[in-house]
């Protein structure tokens, strides 16, 4: 694991029981600005519930998780002021329009006092395209809403951003424009947790990487030294020897 | 940040189409109640009003008769209609209106509009109250049942949460979305109400405007004791379908199933006897003594009038010694009628505490009780006007009598008076009871719908702060 002293989202010793399973088991995680730190592994490897912790939406079992120093168990709201999250499906008010929605997401996260046309442009920046900002959010895309999703990342001015399974279900082009998005953010400094399945776009939008399996983080990678084809036989490589492991099935 | 959620909220339900148009039938239902209360409370006054003078021209101008005669002749009294009666018409339509006041008798109510409605009119009578007490908290329900249950539900509870906003501040907002959506709903009732109250005659009633500001405080206690309560079970369902079939269940108990119970249960701890039972009952009673009260002997009322006169016969009297005894047998009969009418009214008062007290399982219960409180038109006040009615019955008698007593002798069948004895009596001057009067006779309800409206709103409290995000 590599320690950063100035990590703005940091896991020490984080896990996690629900009942008799252990979701995560002693996760040690620094995250510094301008990094995006990939989690890659299969369903109930307990990526979801890292992220669930950092958000303190579930207490952990033990350990502790931190943001900008500050523990997420006794520093709720703070905590939160200093993320933004977007999940897989980004769920939005039907009856209201992408703008409308930006505007009370922005306004909840501390920036309601920006105004329409500084909203339209975040939402413009995001990928959305002018003439639909002000339609309903009941004829927008997945694309569509995970862009809205984007935008009140963005507008949130969020020190760490948390993504889980953000381009699961884009096509190609929604999940490059995301990519490009994420991008854009780490350079303005922003720490970057996200949780996916995807190797490539892990490779291609992380700087690092790590693998997780039964709660457990079983490796983790700089995604500058490593290729895809690299990233795609380790990962295989861990998958495979878990299976073994637990007797032939994953 | 609450007026932001807020905000959003009031958006939110008024672009949903569902909420137009419920909001639109419950809105017009009100608007259509109050009218419709309004008009009958209007004609009502007018017909008791014309009834009123007509009876009191008939007694004016009965021509020349015994005074006693005059007292059998009677004369009709009114419940006057307050002015919130329009808003929730209570027990008058069973307990009716008029009072013919007679000799010897204490009678029953008439214009009872319920004994002449047919089972369609029953079913369609739909007051303002009704609508208020029912038709609102389903509206509310309606609304609310998905305010958490439903965000988690989509998701959405989640992104809202990690924005920072607090649970409470979320569950704030959200009440008041809602509530701003639902006074857009009333406002126009409360107006229509308003204007009604001004523009009506008030009625006897003292402060018809304490009344009316009171009685808009208790339903909005009322509404906000269901608005929290949904909020509870919104945020401790599972499932937005779980908390709709929670929250209905609560309604139909509330609304349909308590006050049946009610009715059966204050019946069976404090039986009434039906109306034939009581009038036989009073006729036994009146035709033999009963123990402690005794029938007048006429010869004995002549013995201890001759004694106090010092006289040897009737004759010699200088008053009337029939008038004396009738006299005496209407004090025997207000006697009996003092019995059987005390117990009746206490037995009837003791089925309404029930009925407060079954309201910690249904505030409708409180809330119906306060309702016809405040609008005059509860079991209470309608004594309250029977007691002095039948105090004006008694006073009538006794100046009748004592009028025969005085001015003729005993023997003389043909004493007659005419006009200026009738135009002496004095018409009944009714006053209504006092806010205070009502409060303080609805305390328990007061108390209970209290202690809804604390208990609903904390079990918000816990509920949402322990709401899972899904």
């Amino acid at each position: 694991m590599t320690e950063s002293p100035t990590a703005l989202l940091e896991a020490r010793g984080l896990s996690k029981d629900y009942g008799d399973t252990r979701a995560l088991d002693s996760l040690d995680l620094a995250i510094a600005p301008g990094e995006v730190y990939c989690l890659l592994g299969p369903n109930g490897a307990g990526k979801t519930t890292t992220i669930n912790l950092f958000l303190g939406f579930v207490a952990p079992s033990a350990g502790r998780a931190l943001v900008a120093g500050l523990d997420v168990s006794t520093h709720d709201r703070e905590t939160k002021r200093l993320l933004a999250y977007i999940p897989e499906q980004v769920m939005l008010y039907r009856n209201l329009s992408g703008l409308e929605n930006l505007e009370y997401f922005a306004a909840l996260g501390g920036q309601g006092s920006l105004g329409r046309k500084r909203l339209t442009e975040i939402l413009v920046e995001a990928g959305l395209e002018r003439e639909t900002v002000g339609r309903r959010v009941s004829a927008y895309s997945k694309g569509m809403r995970q862009k809205v999703g984007i935008a009140i990342a963005i507008a949130k001015e969020a020190d760490a951003l948390l993504l889980d399974e953000p381009t699961s279900g884009l096509d190609p082009k929604a999940s490059n424009e995301f990519s490009a998005l994420v991008e854009r953010l780490r350079e303005r400094g922003v720490a970057v947790l996200m949780a996916t399945h995807d190797l490539f776009r892990a490779k291609d939008t992380g700087t690092r990487v790590g693998i997780m399996r039964y709660g457990r983080l079983v490796t983790e990678l700089s995604t500058a030294e490593i290729g895809h084809a690299d990233l795609e036989r380790i990962y295989l490589e861990h998958m495979q020897a878990d299976t073994q492991a637990n007797g032939g099935s994953p | 940040m609450i007026r932001h959620i807020a905000r959003k909220e009031f958006t939110d339900v008024m672009r949903d189409g569902r909420f137009r148009w419920s909001s639109i039938l419950v809105g017009a239902l009100l608007l259509v109640s109050l009218a419709h209360g309004w008009d009958q409370t209007r004609k009502a006054r007018q017909e008791h009003a014309a009834a009123q003078a007509t009876a009191r021209e008939h007694w004016d101008t009965q021509g020349e008769k015994n005074p006693h005669s005059a007292a059998h002749y009677g004369i009709y009294a009114f419940k006057p209609r307050l002015a919130l009666s329009f808003v929730d018409e209570g027990v008058d339509p069973y307990t009716g209106t008029s009072v013919w006041l007679e000799a010897h008798r204490q009678n029953d109510f008439l214009l009872r509009p319920a004994q002449d409605a047919t089972a369609a009119q029953r079913i369609g009578a739909l007051t303002a109250a009704q609508v208020l007490q029912h038709l609102l908290p389903l509206l509310i329900i309606l609304l609310t049942f998905a305010a958490f249950a439903g965000e988690r539900e989509r998701g959405t509870l989640r992104q809202l949460l990690a924005t920072g906003v607090g649970r409470r501040e979320l569950a704030t907002g959200k009440a008041l979305g809602i509530a701003g959506a639902l006074s857009l709903l009333l406002a126009p009732a409360a107006l229509v109400g308003a204007a009604a109250l001004v523009v009506a005659n008030p009625g006897p009633a003292a402060s018809p405007l304490a009344r009316a500001a009171v009685l808009a405080g208790v339903y909005l206690a009322y509404f906000t004791a269901f608005l929290a309560l949904s909020l509870a079970v919104s945020a401790w369902a599972r499932s937005a379908r779980t908390a709709l079939v929670v929250l209905l269940t609560v309604w139909v108990v509330n609304g349909l199933v308590a006050p049946r119970v009610a009715v059966d249960l204050s019946k069976r701890l404090h039986p009434t006897p039906s109306a034939l039972e009581f009038a036989r009952t009073v006729e036994q009673e009146m035709a033999a003594s009963v123990e402690g009260i005794s029938r007048p002997d006429r010869d004995e009322s002549t013995r201890r009038l001759l004694a106090e006169y010092g006289v040897e016969s009737v004759e010699d009297l200088p008053i009337n010694a029939v008038g004396v005894y009738l006299q005496e047998s209407e004090e025997f009969g207000n006697r009996i009628f003092d019995r059987n009418y005390g117990a009746l009214w206490d037995a009837f008062e003791r089925q309404g505490v029930v009925h407060e007290t079954l309201a910690v399982a249904a505030p409708l219960l409180a809330v119906r009780t306060l309702s016809m409180g405040l609008a005059g038109t509860d079991v209470e006040q309608h004594r309250h006007f029977a007691s002095a009615a039948e105090t004006y019955r008694r006073d009538l008698m006794r100046r009748m009598n004592g009028d025969m007593t005085e001015n003729s002798l005993t023997g003389d069948f043909t004493y007659t008076v005419g006009a200026e004895v009738w135009e002496a009596v004095p018409s009944l001057q009714y006053a209504a009871p006092t806010l205070g009067w009502v409060l303080g006779n609805r305390g328990l309800s007061l108390a209970v719908l209290g202690a809804w409206l604390v208990g609903a709103i904390l079990a918000a409290a816990v509920r949402v702060r322990r709401a899972e995000v899904g």
